[in-house]
């Protein structure tokens, strides 16, 4: 296969992705505002849906603390991990996005200084 | 004609609203932006993943997920749950709006994001009494969010490529999501939830980058077997 072909395949795997995403996204969130009218959501679906939230977010926090790049053996980082543990608890005590950034890089870039 | 001067207050009520939730969607949508363009799409994919889909998790997730070259069905479904939490909002927000037409209906669900419907929720509580032009203060709420999302994006796209990977400015994300998971750890289902779906990610060895999907589905599952559960005790 040619560099340019390969490029264009990968043009396509994008705009598909881009397009499929954005399609799926808008049904969802269109779909209860069309159609509650006439029908509701089901109990026990409105309570699984509550914890939609807290599990996803939580799964995409840990993974990069464990892993390095692309390896699948576990292999925590521990300045990450203090560094997130710090701004959970910035997290909780400010309810503030921007605390929690500003003083959760601030601890990586000082743990990753004393670590060398 | 009584009717424009509230319309256009309701609107700069809701954009003023959002002024100080700018501050935490704009490092978000940097690093999104950034992370799109160093994943290797072209600065105009990049954007597009920003006004076609238009939601930060999702994109943040479908863009791990591409850089780590899982296929193309992995990534959408991920995405996809990643954005179950808006068939939530959308059916609260139904409630308030299903007497709008279906143009006004689209426009309102190309929009939704949790700062538009947690403002529009407490608006509306707060003022049962502007109700007919609720939708104005949500299109304020979200018209600001929608521009300060893009333009955030569009930075991130130009100035990403600048910022040395030394600086693990890509920490932005997990930060980010730290600080929006957080306050929801109310109770314990939640914690539970949130505890279970960390764990099952870190723990589970799934082929095709299937961890998300299924780490969230299990985490989703023990909060709800500890809210039944706890609820008879």
């Amino acid at each position: 296969m040619s560099s340019v072909s390969g490029e264009a395949a990968g043009e396509l795997f994008v705009w598909s992705m881009i397009c499929a995403i954005g399609v799926a996204t808008f049904v969802i969130r269109f779909a209860p505002l069309a159609l509650l009218a006439r029908l509701e959501l089901p109990t026990w679906l409105t309570r699984a849906l509550r914890y939609v939230p807290p599990a996803v977010m939580a799964a995409i926090i840990a993974p990069p603390l464990f892993f390095a790049d692309g390896t699948p053996t576990i292999e925590p980082d521990l300045a990450r991990i203090a560094a997130a543990t710090l701004a959970a608890l910035v997290a909780w005590r400010t309810r503030s996005t921007l605390w929690t950034v500003v003083l959760g890089m601030l601890a990586l870039w000082g743990l990753q200084a004393l670590s060398g | 004609m009584r009717q424009v001067p509230r319309a256009r207050a309701e609107f700069i009520a809701g954009a003023r609203a959002f002024a100080p939730l700018s501050m935490s969607i704009i490092p978000f949508g940097v690093v999104c932006g950034a992370a799109a363009s160093s994943a290797g799409m072209t600065p105009l994919q990049a954007s597009a993943m920003s006004w076609v889909i238009f939601a930060g998790s999702a994109q943040i997730a479908a863009t791990q997920l591409f850089a780590s070259g899982a296929p193309l069905l992995v990534i959408v479904a991920t995405a996809a749950i990643v954005n179950l939490r808006f068939l939530m909002y959308a059916s609260s927000l139904a409630t308030h709006f299903r007497t709008q037409n279906r143009r006004w209906q689209a426009l309102i669900a190309y929009l939704l994001t949790d700062q538009a419907f947690g403002l529009c929720i407490v608006h509306a509580t707060q003022h049962p009494d502007r109700q007919p032009d609720l939708r104005w203060f949500y299109l304020g709420v979200a018209g600001a969010t929608w521009m300060c999302w893009q333009v955030a994006t569009i930075a991130g796209i130009l100035l990403g490529s600048l910022v040395p990977a030394s600086w693990s400015l890509d920490f932005i994300v997990p930060l980010t999501f730290i600080a929006m998971v957080v306050p929801l750890l109310g109770d314990r289902a939640m914690r539970l939830a949130a505890a279970t779906g960390g764990l099952a990610s870190v723990l589970l060895v799934m082929p095709l980058k299937l961890n998300l999907i299924a780490a969230a589905l299990i985490g989703v599952a023990a909060g709800v077997a500890a809210d039944r559960l706890w609820a008879r005790t």
